[in-house]
């Protein structure tokens, strides 16, 4: 019995659990809010800090030491955590610049010089910007990842963000490092399309484990990896090698055969995995699809590295050739297929309780082990063990399966509404599970 | 075997009665329904009677506790409030399927629900009166049966204002209601609590006592989904039973008819103990309580059967 189906059929909400989340919750709202009760402090505290540091500003003059001769170190790399600020000042030059002479139309503001520097100003801000509004926007509680999926992922996507982006800041010392890289504009594309698939696939994998509706969840991702994917790879295999071709004109011919081939056989190896697992996700239901892709994946991985070490060792030169041809895009060609590989597994795993899950907010506060009625009897629950938490934890049955009596005296008394009759339903679902294999639910 | 010092209740095995009822489930055909009354209303007396023939013919307490009178109580009440109901009888009707889906066969509670489904939008019924705990909670929630109304009996007789005429019998009575489990805390919308204390002072000379625990957290009576029957349980039950022993009250009522089996089975059990005694309160349905003082006359004897005058072994001196 696929769990989905236990909640549907048990519960009056679906999909997800008849419990409120987030800002709109009503039950309760414990605590004090911080505005306004927090915020004139705060502020009489910043002020305070912002006024010693004017005055020490003021009264020391901090001991500055002569200035570095520029001849010495000719390349100048800030240190490691302002990189991707660095990157941000170098990849502004990709903008238009000019200079707007009357931006107003009044003549009250003049001429407006839009060059890499005011570019360059905008993006370092830029990043700032969502930490101002964070608070703001997202007024939800929860703080666990699973329970926040979309905060989660940002913060995931910012990070992969900041790495990219110090890349993209020593992008000369990387080129020199790994010529094959070739140009710029591949560590440029590094910029957007790698954090993307972080927060994307992060997304998917939270929203799986807080047990939210799944289905157009992993089949758009894909799909529209599938679609780049397949746009990039006309180009770099078809469109590319025939205008080469007829550059070329009579030297054609040297683009030799083995080399055409190693790159048509690598390319179809990528193609593969991106149209069997669009496939499986789309068309079959959860069971199938991950009974399908758990050996397709491992196959097919230990496959591509063979067949990459096989082509290497024995033919450098088409392996040169595929290198060259595929690098430059290789944020699609590569990037897309490990993208689909970690969106299907993330987005297939076999769910865990979903119970397990809420009972995860238990404080241990005990109020339910007081209200059990069969720990006052049960010879194997006695012991002032605490029923939730330890049921979570899997130290301790809390009440034994069989014996609880679902009377749910332990939902009334939890401060959090832990309902524990509903683990209970869903265990006792599980360990007689005998019905066929759900449809595509879920 | 049958332990004789503390009856023959604890050997009872229950799976013989679901091994039937999932058996049962899985006959879909509607066999031919006669109504002989159309009504809107609709009485579901679920599983009463396989309940009431377990307590009378197994001699687990000598026929002292009567579910069948919760039928005759609750089609009695609901004439008195004017309401003809058609009776969705277990000759066409399956069990709700609350103890399969409890017990973890969700696959059986679905058949369950979507034969029992079928004929209740075949019969066109408009409001389900059920007279359980177990079957409002599971009509309601579970069932999701859309643009039908389910009520508990209570909540019928409360909304349809019930008056219980004067009592004849001079003193005062204490009753203590206990809340079944499924019909208040597990009942997220409409939980029964204010309905039937509401009912039992309507009663004149009747002084409602509220158990130690009461309202949402009622302790359970002890079995749920009719899994177990053993020491573990029975303690449970003592339990509550012991929370209404020490407020002595008259009556302990109820509105579930598994609390009943359970606490009718404690009553008859403890007069089986060397030494102990008998409760000294009567255990009642609540339905059964209201329609005793209808017009007066008890409709249901007080037990006047000794389980020594029934039981052989007790005759001859053994136990």
């Amino acid at each position: 019995m696929e769990l989905e189906l236990v909640r549907q059929r048990v519960f009056e909400e679906k999909p997800g659990f008849p419990r409120q989340y987030g800002p709109d919750r009503t039950d309760r709202q414990p605590g004090q809010p911080f505005w306004p009760h927090e915020v004139y402090r705060d502020l009489v505290l910043i002020l305070l800090m912002v006024a010693i540091l004017f005055l020490l500003s003021a009264a020391i003059t901090p001991p500055v030491g002569p200035a570095k001769d520029p001849t010495i170190q000719p390349f100048i790399v800030p240190d490691w955590y302002l990189l991707f600020s660095w990157g941000l000042l170098k990849v502004a030059e990709i903008f238009p610049t000019g200079v707007i002479p009357d931006p107003l139309g009044n003549g009250l503001l003049g001429p407006v010089s839009v060059d890499t520097g005011f570019w360059g100003d905008i993006l370092t801000s830029l990043p700032v910007i969502p930490l101002f509004l964070l608070p703001l926007l997202d007024r939800g509680r929860e703080e666990r990842p699973a329970k926040a999926p979309l905060r989660s992922a940002l913060g995931l996507y910012l990070i992969a963000w900041i790495f990219s982006s110090s890349l993209y800041a020593i992008n000369n010392l990387v080129i020199e490092k790994w010529p094959f890289i070739g140009g710029d504009d591949t560590l440029k594309w590094f910029f957007v399309i790698p954090p993307l698939y972080v927060g994307i696939a992060s997304y998917v994998g939270l929203r799986r484990l807080g047990y939210r509706e799944m289905y157009w969840w992993r089949v758009i991702p894909i799909g529209v990896a599938l679609w780049l994917f397949s746009v990039q790879a006309l180009d770099t295999f078809v469109l590319q090698p025939l205008d080469a071709g007829r550059s070329l004109g009579a030297h054609a011919a040297t683009l030799a055969l083995p080399q055409i081939q190693g790159l048509a056989f690598i390319v179809l190896m990528l193609f593969a995995v991106m149209v069997v697992t669009f496939y499986a996700v789309t068309f079959l239901d959860e069971r199938r699809a991950r009974a399908l892709l758990k050996p397709f994946f491992v196959v097919w991985i230990v496959l591509f590295l063979l067949v990459g070490k096989f082509i290497e060792s024995t033919q450098p030169a088409s392996f040169d050739f595929i290198l060259h041809q595929t690098i430059p895009s290789m944020h699609l060609l590569y990037g897309a297929p490990i993208f689909v590989l970690i969106t299907a597994y993330v987005g297939l795993r076999e769910p865990y309780s979903a119970y397990e899950y809420l009972l995860n907010e238990c404080y241990q506060c005990g109020k339910c082990h007081t209200a059990c009625p069969v720990t006052k009897v049960e010879d194997d629950a006695l012991g002032g063990l605490n029923l939730v938490y330890n049921t979570f934890k899997k130290q301790h049955d809390g009440v034994p399966l069989w014996t609880c009596l679902a009377c749910d005296a332990c939902s009334a008394v939890c401060p959090l509404d832990i309902k524990y009759s509903d683990y209970i339903l869903e265990e006792r679902a599980k360990a007689l599970a005998v019905g066929p294999p759900s449809g595509r639910a879920s | 075997m049958i332990d004789p010092l503390y009856g023959p209740a604890r050997a009872i095995p229950h799976p013989v009665l679901f091994r039937l009822l999932d058996a049962e489930a899985d006959s879909t055909a509607v066999p031919e329904i006669k109504v002989e009354q159309a009504s809107e209303f609709a009485y579901y007396p679920g599983c009463i009677d396989y309940y009431d023939q377990e307590m009378q013919f197994s001699h687990l307490n000598y026929g002292e506790t009567n579910h069948g009178i919760i039928f005759d109580s609750t089609v009695k009440l609901l004439k008195a409030v004017g309401i003809e109901p058609m009776i969705l009888d277990r000759s066409f009707m399956k069990c709700c399927g609350h103890d399969q889906l409890w017990q973890g066969k969700v696959d059986v509670f679905q058949k369950m629900r979507e034969y029992n489904t079928r004929v209740i939008r075949m019969l066109k019924v408009k409001t389900l009166i059920v007279s359980c705990a177990e079957g409002y909670r599971t009509f309601k929630l579970d069932y999701q049966l859309e643009g039908i109304t389910v009520k508990h009996i209570t909540q019928v007789l409360y909304e349809r204002g019930l008056r219980v005429p004067p009592s004849k019998e001079g003193k005062k009575i204490r009753v203590a209601y206990q809340d079944p489990c499924r019909s208040c805390r597990q009942m997220p919308v409409d939980p029964i609590y204010d309905e039937p204390r509401d009912l039992v002072q309507r009663v004149d000379n009747a002084e409602l006592v509220e158990l130690k625990t009461f309202r949402a957290d009622a302790q359970c009576c002890g079995v749920a989904q009719m899994m177990y029957c053993n020491d573990k349980t029975k303690g449970i039950t003592d339990l509550r039973m012991k929370e209404a022993a020490e407020l002595d009250v008259d009556y302990l009522l109820t509105a579930c008819p598994k609390c009943l089996t359970h606490f009718g089975c404690m009553h008859h059990e403890n007069a089986w103990k060397p030494g102990g005694e008998r409760y000294k309160f009567r255990v009642l349905d609540i339905t059964h309580f209201l329609a005793e003082r209808l017009d007066g006359s008890e409709i249901g004897k007080a037990p006047t059967i000794l389980p020594a005058e029934r039981d052989p072994r007790l005759k001859a001196g053994g136990g």
